[in-house]
């Protein structure tokens, strides 16, 4: 009995080196990001860092969707309880709540949701820049637990990311072991913004698609967080697309105009801003003026033939209807 | 009038419907959203309708109420729509209990228990 017990013994000692010396071999595929952080710390972060204004709301069973979004958009300035976020972005039979809704959430309350780039640097660089950080994590020890907290810190002389997270206000959290939790989710966090504020990682094409996706929602933001964007990116397309459009949709068609012709100087071959220049000086009633621009956008191929032959049919129409035509409603 | 004719007649009704319901294009402007387009627009809009329509459907079995499954789907992009249609039920839903780690120790006990110490 002794012999046997002996062997025993050995053979989990040997398991037991072995899989220390697995661990330690695996750890640079495990959290390559944090090894790569060691000798490569992102440029113009600082090195400790705490958003310490970050509210902190405590979830209730599996509501840490609600919770960690009540963080992120009280902070981000709207006066929101997670209660009140359950209708928006809870489900019932999937017991949490999916990355889609938590990014179309904030929209319903004129904020901007952004997904981030999945690098552990671009998250140090929104906590740095002063946004915290929503992030999706496997918290299961044996079978996936998804779980959404937020980051609000880090301390690099600790190797420490400060999280509110569950109902732990100021959770430390190894670089690594973060690392390994956030890994599974492939590195999905999202930051909340007011709409006049950038995200600081932002790519003009994301972002202005983040901006499109609120002014579905909310117009009056959308206008604000497109003057943000164009003073950020001033030949931005979609920026002025988006804005003149939010503008006309509005009645204030003076200066959609004005945003298209100014836009039109730096771009002048851009059919998309002929046609809608022409559309709105339509709408104002100044017809003539239209049709001269939507006849060049008629000579130019473009993608958009059929919406500036619709646009010119509308235009010759309202021409022919009333030869003293009177402004006629936008829309 | 067989059966299968009536429910399909049913079926395109309701998807029209509610896909008729979601339009909300400017007359004779050309969207923001076409400045930079991933594909054509036509089809981005149509697959839009349609996947809206499913998705607040998908959202109402998931136990959501219908009036709310169609303002969360208000606010979503086309693109996005179309993603949720695709994997609404695969992806990963946030939302972690202490129940979860009351069922690791549970499991974990139980293994001591008829395992080891028998």
């Amino acid at each position: 009995m002794p012999q046997t017990l002996r062997g025993a013994l050995r053979l989990a000692r040997w398991l037991a080196c072995a899989a220390v010396l697995q661990w330690l071999a695996g750890c640079g595929t495990l959290i390559p990001q944090t090894v790569a952080l060691r000798t490569d710390w992102p440029q113009g972060v600082p090195r400790q860092v705490e958003l310490a204004r970050v509210p902190f709301y405590p979830q209730d069973d599996y509501l840490c969707g609600p919770a960690a979004l009540a963080m992120a958009m009280n902070h981000g300035g709207a006066g929101v309880r997670p209660e009140a976020l359950v209708d928006e972005v809870w489900l019932p039979s999937r017991r949490g709540s999916l990355q889609l809704e938590m990014l179309a959430a904030p929209r319903r309350h004129g904020l901007v949701g952004y997904r981030l780039e999945p690098r552990y640097a671009d998250l140090l660089r929104e906590v740095a820049a002063g946004n915290p950080v929503i992030v999706l994590q496997d918290a299961g020890l044996l079978f996936p637990q998804w779980h959404y907290a937020v980051v609000n810190g880090f301390d690099y002389a600790t190797g420490t990311v400060y999280l509110r997270s569950g109902r732990q206000p100021r959770q430390a959290m190894p670089f690594s072991y973060f690392e390994r939790t956030w890994r599974a989710g492939s590195y999905w966090a999202m930051v909340v913004l007011p709409p006049e504020r950038i995200a600081a990682t932002a790519s003009e094409d994301r972002w202005l698609e983040a901006v499109n996706a609120l002014a579905r929602s909310d117009g009056a933001a959308g206008v604000r967080a497109y003057r943000a964007a164009l003073a950020r990116w001033p030949d931005s397309l979609p920026a002025v697309v988006g804005l003149a459009n939010q503008l006309h949709d509005e009645g204030v068609l003076d200066e959609a105009a004005a945003v298209l012709r100014a836009a039109l100087q730096r771009n002048p071959a851009s059919v998309i801003l002929q046609n809608n220049l022409a559309q709105t000086l339509s709408d104002q009633g100044r017809n003539d003026e239209a049709l001269a621009w939507i006849r060049r956008a008629e000579a130019a191929h473009s993608p958009f033939a059929s919406e500036v032959r619709a646009t010119r049919k509308l235009i010759e129409e309202r021409l022919l209807g009333s030869p003293n035509p009177a402004p006629a409603p936008p829309g | 009038m067989n059966l299968a004719f009536k429910k399909t007649t049913c079926r395109v009704l309701v998807v029209s419907l509610l896909a008729l319901s979601f339009q909300a294009a400017q007359a004779g402007l050309i969207r923001a959203e076409q400045a930079a387009p991933p594909m054509s627009a036509e089809r981005a809009l149509l697959l839009g309708t349609l996947d809206r329509a499913e998705v607040t459907a998908q959202l109402q079995a998931l136990g959501v109420d219908p009036l709310a499954a169609r303002q969360r789907i208000q606010s979503m992009s086309d693109q996005e729509v179309h993603a949720m249609a695709q994997d609404i039920q695969a992806a990963p839903a946030g939302g972690m209990s202490d129940w979860a780690w009351v069922a690791v120790v549970l499991l974990g006990v139980a293994i001591w228990y008829y395992a080891v110490r028998k």
